[in-house]
């Protein structure tokens, strides 16, 4: 029982410093919880870590959800929630101070200029990241497509359910993938 | 619909659907979105429910939440999800939320990893998320299209625009320095419209 403790202790205090360097995504970390999971505290091998990022990457949410993998495997229940909320938390209420903080002064002149300022650098940072998921699942035809019909959807029928749309593309993507 | 009106969501919000952001709908949502979020880049969801369907926020405030969402360490969807919540509920209700984006990603990346071998190398559970994801992308572009639209008449705007999604997307340089260069060019420069 002792030991439990001992390790959900470790968890914390090995994967919130990570919270907080999980810029732009969390891939950036991810050489680092490597290293500090497999070789310095030894919970996982090599190649268990290279099996959890893959099912991280295939699972819905985050792909920093590999903590919550590390966790179950080193303290089950318990060490998954743990390395969840400590991958989760730091950063999440660093987010939330922040944006109160800045909130707070919405009228000021300063804060209409940072909004106003940010936007575009918001709206190249999506276009970017669309180029980078289209290269991230391979990118083709099927995904040109797709996504070229889902955006035109999306444009034409603006009440249209999200849920229809992505599920729209899901069904797509498997007629299309479908061995004739 | 019009576009190019979107600046002003109080007057046109006559075709929206539903009323208030009350938390259930939130936390609700937020569900939803976690639920679906495979390969991330739900962004764009938000953007649809919060500013094209309810019009609870509007595009300016969205797109600057955007960039503040990914600057800031963490998941940019959990961040963004703070930042669109918090405007309409307080503390509790903001980790309401997080929390019911997280339950299914939690769950569900357990479960993955117990089947992992069978199901991750199924080809039909392979296009099922490959093709959310291509639709994903989809609603990611409604945000450029319209961001670009709002600025076409201001050309230094469109130029940060630019410059941002090229050296980000395209020449793959660190995202913060970039960010923070080009942040600062674009805050001076609507400082000196306002």
């Amino acid at each position: 029982m002792k030991d439990d403790h001992n390790i959900l202790v470790a968890l914390i205090a090995v994967l919130a410093p990570f919270s907080l360097l999980s810029v732009g995504g969390g891939s950036a970390i991810i050489p680092g919880l490597q290293h500090q999971a497999v070789d310095i505290q030894k919970w996982i091998t090599a190649e268990q870590f290279v099996e959890m990022f893959a099912v991280a990457r295939a699972a819905p949410g985050p792909g920093t959800m590999l903590s919550t993998l590390i966790g179950w495997k080193v303290a089950g229940w318990a060490g998954a929630l743990v390395a969840t909320l400590a991958l989760m938390m730091p950063s999440a209420l660093l987010c939330y101070g922040v944006f109160r903080l800045s909130n707070h002064h919405s009228e000021k002149k300063w804060n209409r200029a940072l909004r106003k300022g940010l936007a575009p650098v918001g709206v190249g940072l999506s276009i970017a990241g669309s180029m980078t998921l289209f290269r991230l699942v391979g990118g083709g035809f099927a995904a040109a497509f797709i996504t070229a019909v889902s955006t035109m959807l999306l444009m034409l029928r603006p009440n249209m359910s999200a849920i229809v749309v992505l599920g729209f593309g899901a069904v797509l993507t498997v007629l299309m993938r479908m061995p004739i | 619909m019009s576009d190019n009106e979107s600046e002003v969501p109080t007057a046109r919000s006559i075709d929206r659907v539903g009323e208030g952001p009350t938390i259930a709908r939130l936390v609700l949502f937020c569900l939803k979105v976690g639920l679906m979020s495979f390969g991330g880049g739900l962004s764009g969801w938000l953007y649809r429910e919060f500013v094209q369907r309810r019009g609870w926020m509007t595009d300016e405030d969205f797109a600057s939440s955007f960039a503040f969402a990914q600057m800031l360490p963490g998941p940019t969807i959990t961040n963004l999800t703070i930042c669109c919540c918090s405007r309409f509920t307080g503390s509790v209700g903001v980790l309401a939320c997080c929390l019911a984006l997280l339950v299914g990603p939690f769950f569900a990346v357990l479960g993955l990893y117990t089947v992992y071998g069978t199901l991750s190398h199924n080809p039909v559970f392979q296009a099922i998320s490959d093709g959310v994801v291509f639709a994903a992308i989809g609603m990611l572009m409604i945000i450029c299209i319209r961001g670009i639209r709002r600025t076409i008449a201001f050309p230094p705007g469109l130029a940060v625009i630019a410059g941002t999604a090229f050296c980000v997307g395209v020449l793959h340089w660190p995202m913060l320095p970039v960010v923070l260069c080009f942040a600062a060019i674009s805050v001076t420069l609507a400082w000196r419209t306002l």
